[in-house]
C-alpha cells in the first residue's frame, strides 16, 4: 500500500524531470530527444532500485522520503544539464552508484536493523575521523589529498592502471558516520547531560564533565577550519552535534554555550585567516570587490534578481555566468530560471523533508533511532541553510554542496544514504 | 509567438512543481495525524525506572495510596541513587490521576525537566527525575 504510493509520486517526480530537460532540449533548439530519455532512464533506475530495495526490506516504511528526495533531485539535475551538459553526463552515473548505494544500505540492514548500527559506534566514529583526516595525506601516496579552490577536502585515489584519478570528497560520508555515533552516544548519556546540578540566576547549569565533549567537538569543528581550510563542513559538523545535544537533553544551555564557541571561534578565525576574511567581506560588502572576492556572490544577487516572480524560464537565463553555479550556487540558478515560485518550491520540498524526518523520529521505538532520524534530519536541514542562506547572502557562503540538487557524487551518495536509513527506521517503527 | 508559448510552458511547469508538493504535503500531513496521541490516550498503570539506555530496570505498580519512594529502606521503593533523599517523593493515583509530590527533598523531583513544587498529574511517557533516577510513566 505505502509502496505503491511511492511508485506514484516517484513516478510524477521522474517525469517532472524528463519535463524540465525537454524544455532546456526545446529552447537550445534541439527538438526532444536522446537527453529525455537517457534522463528518464537514469532516474527511473536509480530511484527504482532504491524503491525495489525498500519493497524488498523496509516495506512498511513511509512512502514520503523517496518521492521528495527524487523531486529534489530532479529539479537540481534539470538546472546541472543546463548549466553544463559535460557535467550532467558525469552526474547521471552519480545517480545511479547513489541509487545502489541506498539500496546496498537497506539491503546491509535487512535482518539486522539499525540497531547493529549502535553495536559499531566506535567502528563509526574511527572511521570517521579517519574520513576527515584522509584529505591530509601527503600527495606522494596512493590515496592523497589534493586541493580545490584553496579547500584541503577532496581525496584523490591514483589507480595503478594507467595513471586514473578517482577522486572523492570524504566529508560528506563522515558527517553521516558521525551522526551515527552521536546517536548512540547521546542515547546513553543524555540523562545525565539533562541533570541540573546547579542554578546561576535564571540558568540552570549541567554539570562541568558534561561540557567536555562540547569542547572537543568544537576544537574539532576548529580543527577541520584551520587544516582544510573549509568553512562549511567545520560549521556543519559542529552545528550538527549542538542540535543533537539539545534533542537529546532539552536544555537550551547547550545551544547557548555553543553559539557563544561559534561567536568566539568565529572572530579568532576571522583574525587568523585570510580565507575566512575573504568570505566575510564578500558577505558584508561583495560590491565592494566586484570583479575579486564579491563576483560570486554578485553574479548570484543578479541571477537571483532578473529571476524575478516566476524566472525566465528553463533554458532561457544566464546562470552559467555564475562561478559554481552546478554545485554550491545551484540555487542561484534555480532562482533565475523559475523564479520566486521555484525557489520557495525548493524550500518548501526541504522543509517537508525535515518534518517527514522528525516525525520518524517522533514515533522511533528507542532513544537511539530517535536520536538517529532525528540526526539525519538535522544534517539534511542544516546543509541546506547554511549554503542557501550563503547564496542568499543571509550568512557567508560556507562552500558545501545542497542535498541532493547540486552536481557531486559524494554529496549525492551521502544523501541516498541518509534516505535509505530515516526510511529503515520508519519500517521498524510502523512494523 | 514561441514567447507567449515558452511562457505558458513556463508557468505550467511551476504550476506542475506546487501540484506535486502539494500532494506530498497532504500525504505528509495524513501520516503525522496518526501517531502517538492514541497510545497516550490510554490509561497510565506503571512507572518503571529506565537506565540511561532506555532498558528497564525495575517496575512500580500505581495504586490508590500512592508509594514513597526514597533512599531509605523504609521507603515503599527504595533506589540506591545517593542523589535521592531518604523519602524523596510520593507517586499514586488520586481521583483517576496519577499524582507526584516532591517530600522536601534536597535535590528536588523533576517532572520532565521541570522541578515540582505542588503536587503535579502526569501521563503516560511523561518522565519523573528523583536524584539521577530517571522513571517514565507507562
Amino acid at each position: 500500500m505505502s509502496r505503491n504510493v511511492e511508485l506514484g509520486f516517484l513516478a510524477a517526480a521522474v517525469f517532472l524531470g524528463a519535463l524540465g530537460i525537454g524544455m532546456v532540449e526545446f529552447t537550445q533548439g534541439n527538438w526532444l530527444g536522446a537527453q529525455v530519455a537517457l534522463t528518464f532512464v537514469t532516474f527511473s533506475l536509480a530511484f527504482g532500485s532504491v524503491h525495489l530495495a525498500l519493497r524488498a526490506w523496509a516495506p512498511n516504511a513511509t512512502p514520503m522520503v523517496l518521492p521528495i528526495a527524487a523531486f529534489l533531485a530532479a529539479i537540481g539535475f534539470i538546472e546541472v544539464y543546463r548549466i553544463d551538459s559535460e557535467l550532467a553526463a558525469l552526474q547521471r552515473w552519480s545517480f545511479l552508484a547513489a541509487g545502489a548505494g541506498g539500496a546496498l544500505t537497506l539491503w546491509l540492514l535487512r535482518s539486522s536493523g539499525v540497531a547493529v548500527l549502535r553495536t559499531y559506534r566506535y567502528i563509526f566514529l574511527a572511521a570517521a575521523v579517519v574520513l576527515l583526516l584522509l584529505p591530509l595525506f601527503p600527495d606522494s601516496w596512493i590515496v592523497h589529498g589534493a586541493t580545490v579552490n584553496g579547500s584541503r577536502l577532496w581525496v584523490r585515489l591514483d589507480l595503478p592502471l594507467g595513471g586514473q584519478e578517482l577522486s572523492f570528497q570524504p566529508g560528506e560520508l563522515a558527517k553521516v558516520f558521525l551522526t551515527i555515533f552521536l546517536a548512540s552516544f547521546l542515547a546513553e548519556r543524555a540523562d545525565a547531560m539533562a541533570t541540573v546540578s546547579r542554578r546561576i540566576g535564571p540558568l540552570k547549569i549541567p554539570e562541568p564533565r558534561h561540557l567536555g565533549p562540547v569542547l572537543v567537538a568544537a576544537f574539532a569543528a576548529f580543527g577541520v577550519l584551520i587544516y582544510q581550510r573549509d568553512l562549511g563542513a567545520s560549521l556543519l559538523l559542529f552545528a550538527l552535534f549542538i542540535t543533537m545535544l539539545y534533542v537529546a537533553t532539552g536544555r537550551a544551555f547547550y545551544v547557548g554555550t555553543g553559539l557563544a564557541l561559534v561567536v568566539l571561534g568565529g572572530v579568532v578565525a576571522y583574525e587568523m585567516f585570510d580565507h575566512v576574511q575573504t568570505r566575510v567581506i564578500a558577505w558584508v560588502d561583495p560590491f565592494s570587490d566586484f570583479t575579486g572576492a564579491g563576483y560570486q556572490t554578485v553574479q548570484g544577487l543578479f541571477a537571483m534578481g532578473s529571476g524575478s516572480l516566476t524566472g525566465s524560464g528553463i533554458g532561457l537565463g544566464r546562470p552559467d555566468l555564475i562561478p559554481a553555479a552546478a554545485t554550491d550556487f545551484v540555487f542561484a540558478a534555480v532562482a533565475e530560471e523559475l523564479g520566486l515560485a521555484g525557489s520557495i518550491a525548493v524550500i518548501a520540498a526541504y522543509a517537508l523533508l525535515v518534518t517527514v524526518g522528525f516525525g520518524i523520529a517522533l514515533r522511533a521505538r528507542d532513544r537511539f533511532r530517535k536520536y538517529l532520524a532525528a540526526g539525519l534530519s538535522i544534517v539534511v536541514g542544516i546543509q541546506a541553510a547554511l549554503i542557501l542562506a550563503g547564496v542568499l547572502r543571509v550568512f557567508p557562503i560556507t562552500g558545501i554542496t545542497l542535498p541532493f540538487m547540486s552536481y557531486g557524487g559524494s554529496s549525492l551518495l551521502a544523501s541516498m544514504v541518509i534516505v535509505a536509513l530515516l526510511t529503515r527506521i520508519s519500517h521498524e517503527e510502523r512494523s | 509567438m514561441p514567447a507567449l508559448f515558452l511562457n505558458i510552458l513556463k508557468l505550467l511547469f511551476l504550476a506542475l512543481l506546487f501540484l506535486f508538493l502539494w500532494q506530498v504535503a497532504l500525504a505528509v500531513r495524513a501520516h503525522l495525524g496518526t501517531g502517538p496521541s492514541t497510545r497516550s490516550r490510554r490509561k497510565a498503570s506503571e512507572m518503571v525506572v529506565v537506565r540511561g539506555d532506555g532498558a528497564t530496570v525495575s517496575r512500580v505498580k500505581l495504586r490508590g495510596g500512592g508509594h514513597t519512594i526514597g533512599r531509605s529502606d523504609d521507603a515503599d521503593v527504595t533506589i540506591d541513587d545517593p542523589y535521592a533523599s531518604e523519602f524523596h517523593a510520593r507517586v499514586g493515583y488520586q481521583d483517576d490521576k496519577v499524582l507526584v509530590q516532591d517530600l522536601g527533598s534536597t535535590n528536588g523531583t523533576y517532572v520532565n525537566g521541570r522541578r515540582v513544587g505542588a503536587p503535579v498529574s502526569v501521563a503516560k511517557g511523561d518522565t519523573v527525575q528523583i536524584g539521577k533516577t530517571i522513571l517514565e510513566v507507562r
